[in-house]
């Protein structure tokens, strides 16, 4: 992506979440959010970071490479448990940087 | 609060450089979107080779949460002028959120006496801003000193684990997240990186049909 529409996206982006924030706080400040919307929202960001990390483990330049025994995998498994048992997100950066060393060391 | 925030934006520095993201873009990024999650995403994104529609669309719908934040907190700040409106709007971010509405809803307003509370809210989303932008130039700073062969920016999707397992805490959002998931894999074919949107759209879907599935049981257990 060349430097000039990377710059006219995040303008894009920026100016869509300010309206966001803006939205009930300023121009809206007497409506509520329908209910639907209000659900939606709640499963936006589980929905978002489960999809880029299913892409970043199994999806190379467009083409499904589904193998669970690669370092990739294997260290989101290991940080996966870390966070599931610490509920640290600095432990499983830590925890997923090493096993991701160590299985590129083994395999 | 703050803790969090440094590791946070040095990561995006250090991804945005990895995606080959110009520096003074990177820092502008964290200025005008000023949306932590929204802008890993992007970075991961862009490292991926995604094209404008499928990141513009991934981005502007995770920062959705946005106008949540803006309704719930509207009715303390309804009293204010229109320019501290504008820049509290600016400052809302989940972390700002999450301690300007337990403040206001921890101190009631007294009768008869300046509401000096958003001076509060101020004070916590200037520091939180602060510190985002000058963690995103540490991290455009060491990221270059640091050989792509370590990896770096795996730290990004260990990040959305991370928070993953934060947020899956009801059946809904499991179902959203696993759904997701295996759309992305059954989508991965489509042009443009479009298969990550096609796929988190199905993960609300999934989501949105679980709590359905959850209401419904509920009300048939009740009846027993």
């Amino acid at each position: 992506m060349s430097t000039p529409v990377l710059l006219a996206l995040l303008f894009a982006v920026g100016l869509l979440t300010f309206l966001y924030r803006y939205a009930m706080i300023g121009l809206l400040a007497r409506h509520s959010l329908p209910g639907w919307l209000h659900a939606l929202c709640r499963y936006i960001a589980p929905a978002s970071f489960a999809a880029l990390v299913a892409g970043e483990l199994f999806v190379q330049g467009g083409e499904v490479v589904f193998a669970l025994a690669a370092p990739k995998p294997l260290a989101a498994g290991i940080a996966a448990l870390v966070a599931w048992r610490t509920r640290g997100v600095l432990p499983t950066i830590a925890a997923g940087m090493a096993a991701l060393y160590l299985f590129k060391f083994l395999l | 609060m703050l803790l969090g925030v440094v590791p946070f934006g040095m990561l995006y520095g250090i991804g945005a450089l990895a995606a080959g993201m110009p520096v003074w873009l990177a820092q502008f990024a964290s200025a005008v979107v000023f949306a932590g999650a929204a802008q890993l995403v992007i970075v991961q994104m862009l490292a991926a080779g995604a094209g404008v529609v499928p990141v513009g669309l991934t981005a502007g719908l995770l920062n959705l949460r946005h106008l949540l934040y803006s309704a719930s907190i509207a009715e303390y700040l309804r009293h204010l002028p229109r320019r501290w409106r504008l820049l509290l709007a600016y400052l809302l971010t989940d972390e700002a959120y999450a301690v300007a509405i337990l403040r206001y809803q921890a101190t009631p307003q007294q009768e008869g006496e300046p509401d000096l509370r958003h001076w509060y809210y101020f004070g916590c989303g200037f520091t939180l801003w602060l510190t985002w932008q000058l963690s995103t130039a540490a991290g455009l700073l060491f990221g270059a000193t640091i050989p792509p062969e370590w990896d770096i920016d795996f730290a990004v999707p260990l990040t959305f684990i991370a928070l993953l397992t934060l947020l899956m805490r009801d059946r809904p959002s499991q179902a959203a997240a696993v759904a997701a998931s295996a759309g992305v894999l059954v989508f991965a074919a489509l042009p443009f990186r479009l298969g990550l949107v096609v796929a988190i759209v199905f993960g609300l879907l999934a989501g949105a049909w679980m709590a359905r599935r959850g209401r419904r049981s509920a009300v048939s257990g009740s009846g027993r």
